[in-house]
């Protein structure tokens, strides 16, 4: 166990803060914000490569893919200082945190030169097709089809909530490509460009507006994509799909923290009440970093352990959830119009924080459902975790 | 920061954990309950001062397990920088809900009153109650401190007063065990009827720094009771049937079992944060040990409730040994303070700690 950190992290931290200082786009650079998930203006897809050449993206990565083979102790303080200043590495978070990851741990060094360092240098971005209309939960049940004909895949079927879909450069897509195998059995991945004749993206709004467009429903009709975008095995897209959801409860258990954090600034508690729940709130945000100090550490190893994320994933969404509404409250009727505080950098942050309370609160909505709702995430953990029989 | 254990905490642990399977069985515990129960039973007349059952000099199977964790050198963990170390000790002891004085004298007397006690001397804390008034070149000290954990069976008392911190025997007070709902806690009302001590009596402790050993201590023997309720929960509902299938294959089950684990993975998560701040006398340590006692409680309500639930009508007997983790979990809400009043604490001690920018004082 450790608190501070030794002075080859904090040399490490201060090295970083130098590069932020010399390096951090400016407020008149940001010329526009991002509208989507995989929406990269051009000023942000500079800072994402600016970061990428410089080892600093994803600093655990050797440099050839992002990083510098950095410690795990200073890919945290690296993640606490971005966390500080509010600072997002990439506006395409998926393609960085769960579809580039994906390639790196099942692509093969082709897939990785072609598909995944340019997603990591914000030369193209991606979506996740994972759910479709009669599969959200039941991610398994997905019925979308790819059939081997020649050295292509013919791909029938739709997707949809895939974010970004409309502004990515290709889909990573959960596909049906055995019918007669078991349900877990039959599912491939395909990398699936978004300009491939037969893509149908329609983007629609979202409960914070009928123009904030980020789900996408994506209708795949004959799509020819060639074999060689396969990601992992035939018949072996669950592995993959587990990978997935690993990354993603990493990715999102992070930025569940992030959200403490901004909250334990942005909510100035009033009466007692308020101070009762931002006592929770302070709670929250430190056991959330040190129950994930641990996950961080046991990924550095390269060891596996999805389910102790569900843990992470369910508590650091609900707390996150609990403390916006607590925040929303404290406001009174000034929560209907208020804008948030927000910090020095807005322009390198989520749109959700210069938004009010009221939006902030529903947004958290998302951390609940997306990537594996609170309800799923209890089951896996009785089961997967606590060992309780399935049924 | 970084929450894993390292290699020698982890084996550590694996240690302590050997020792309590063999020496702190739940038969013993059932043994020290049954004892208590058989002097009069709820309600009855149990804990007066005479009670043969009230010092474990008299309690032979407890005797010997405290000459087990002495012979081991448990009460040797006196050094604030070994607080790890003594957490780990604790969490366990509170998983086997140890009978011994330990807590009260490990995490209660000896950060007030450090070098007092002999290895083999049990101690407890005075946190308020008493006062002291000057008298020649010593200080008279007077009055009645209540609900004092395990005052009882003590061989040293640390008083907390505003003119400082004492250590005195505890045969200069009059000691009455107050009889509990839970058979196996110690909990007595202390008198001291202007007791003269002098300036070889104070300890020179930090009464403040000691309160968050307290805090922090009492934080982790709950967060191992409510490891043992979980613990007994899930082989019950895997083996319970009902409507012809386990019951923890019903999701409202398992629904309340993952709400446990997230529970105490949380509370444990903050006693551990706690107990490195003390080791390290970082200044987060006061908010801290707040967050773990907070924390803690909120835990054990939780799992109380669900655990109870969970089990049935077997859980409303006797004859089940989860009622002992439960009592201790719920025993410790309520002792050195609730949840609620540490909350109170917490949001001012972080708006302090954080100045102007609440994410200096953030980890
Ligand atoms: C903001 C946002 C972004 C998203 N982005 C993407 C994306 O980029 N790519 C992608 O592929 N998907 C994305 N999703 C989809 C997301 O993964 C699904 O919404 C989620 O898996 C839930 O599926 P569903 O919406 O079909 O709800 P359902 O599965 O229909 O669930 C509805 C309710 O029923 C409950 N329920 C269902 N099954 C069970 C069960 N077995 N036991 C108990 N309760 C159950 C659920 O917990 C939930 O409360 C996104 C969703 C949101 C909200």
């Amino acid at each position: 166990m450790q608190l501070t950190f030794d002075d080859d992290v904090e040399a490490f931290r201060a090295e970083f803060v130098a590069f932020l200082d010399a390096n951090l786009p400016s407020a008149e650079e940001a010329d526009r914000p991002s509208r989507s998930s995989a929406d990269v203006p051009e000023w942000a897809r500079r800072w994402q490569r600016l970061q990428f050449d410089a080892g600093w993206l994803l600093p655990g990565n050797p440099p050839e893919f992002g990083g510098r083979n950095a410690s795990i102790l200073q890919q945290y303080v690296h993640l606490e200082e971005l966390s500080k200043r509010r600072i997002l590495r990439s506006f395409n978070p998926q393609g960085v945190g769960i579809i580039a990851a994906s390639l790196l741990s099942f692509g093969t060094p082709e897939q990785k030169r072609r598909w995944a360092v340019p997603i990591l240098r914000a030369e193209i971005t991606a979506a996740l097709g994972m759910s479709e209309p009669g599969a959200g939960s039941d991610l398994a049940g997905l019925r979308t089809r790819a059939t081997l004909d020649g050295d292509h895949f013919v791909v029938n079927g739709q997707k949809v909530w895939t974010s970004g879909a409309h502004d990515a450069d290709v889909i990573l897509t959960f596909v049906r490509t055995d019918p007669d195998a078991s349900k877990h059995k039959g599912i491939s991945v395909l990398l699936i460009p978004t300009d491939t004749p037969g893509v149908t993206r329609r983007p629609f709004g979202s409960i914070a507006s009928p123009d904030d467009l980020d789900f996408n429903e994506v209708f795949f009709d004959n799509a020819r994509v060639p074999a060689e975008n396969l990601v992992g095995k035939l018949g072996g897209g669950w592995a993959v799909a587990h990978g997935s959801l690993g990354h993603e409860r990493t990715l999102l258990w992070l930025i569940f923290a992030e959200r403490l954090a901004d909250l334990l600034v942005d909510f100035r508690p009033v009466t007692t009440l308020d101070e009762d729940r931002y006592a929770t709130l302070v709670m929250d945000a430190h056991a959330l970093r040190w129950m994930g100090s641990a996950a961080l550490a046991r990924e550095a190893r390269g060891e596996q352990d999805v389910p102790a994320l569900s843990v992470l994933k369910l508590f650091g969404s609900e707390a996150a959830q609990a403390a916006t509404e607590a925040a929303f409250e404290s406001a009174g009727a000034e929560a209907l119009d208020h804008p948030a505080l927000t910090g020095p950098l807005s322009h390198l942050s989520l749109e959700a924080y210069v938004s009010g309370w009221f939006e902030r609160y529903a947004r958290t909505f998302s951390g609940t459902i997306a990537g594996g709702t609170s309800e799923i995430q209890r089951t896996v953990i009785a089961e997967r975790v606590l060992g309780l029989p399935r049924g | 920061m970084l929450s894993e254990f390292d290699e020698d905490q982890r084996l550590w642990r694996s240690t302590v954990r050997d020792v309590l399977a063999k020496e702190c069985t739940p038969a013993l515990v059932r043994g020290a309950a049954d004892a208590a129960a058989d002097t009069g039973g709820p309600g009855g007349q149990r804990g007066c001062e005479n009670d043969l059952y009230s010092h474990p000099r008299r309690h032979m199977p407890l005797e010997a397990l405290w000459q087990t964790y002495t012979n081991l050198g448990w009460t040797q963990l006196v050094d604030p920088s070994e607080m790890v170390e003594l957490a780990i000790l604790v969490e366990e002891l509170g998983r086997a809900t140890d009978p011994t004085p330990f807590l009260a004298t490990m995490t209660q007397f000896v950060p007030l009153a450090p070098g007092v006690a002999g290895a083999k001397q049990s101690g407890a804390a005075l946190p308020e109650g008493i006062t002291a008034r000057r008298d020649g070149d010593g200080w008279l000290l007077d009055g009645t401190a209540r609900h004092v954990l395990d005052g009882d069976r003590a061989d040293w008392l640390a008083v907390v007063t505003t003119e400082g911190v004492f250590a005195i025997p505890a045969a200069q007070a009059s000691v009455t065990r107050v009889p509990v709902f839970d058979p196996v806690l110690h909990v007595a009302e202390v008198a001291l009827a202007d007791v003269r001590v002098g300036g070889d009596n104070l300890t020179g402790a930090d009464p403040e720094k000691a309160r968050h050993q307290a805090l922090t201590g009492m934080a982790t023997t709950m967060v191992g009771a409510c490891q043992r309720v979980l613990d007994l929960v899930i082989e019950h509902v895997r083996t319970r049937q009902q409507f012809g299938a386990p019951i923890g294959s019903f999701q409202a089950v398992k629904h309340k079992a993952a709400d446990m684990h997230v529970a105490i993975e949380r509370a444990r998560a903050l006693a551990y944060f706690a107990a490195l701040t003390i080791a390290a006398d970082d200044p987060r340590r006061r908010l801290a040990a707040s967050m773990a006692k907070a924390s803690a409680g909120e835990c054990q309500s939780l799992v109380f409730r669900h655990g109870l639930q969970l089990f049935g009508g077997m859980g409303y007997t006797w004859e089940n040994d989860l009622q002992f983790a439960l009592k201790r979990a719920k025993a410790g809400e309520v002792l050195l303070g609730t949840a609620d009043e540490h909350r109170a604490l917490i949001a001012k001690e972080n708006l302090t700690l954080a100045g102007v920018d609440s994410r200096a004082a953030h980890v």
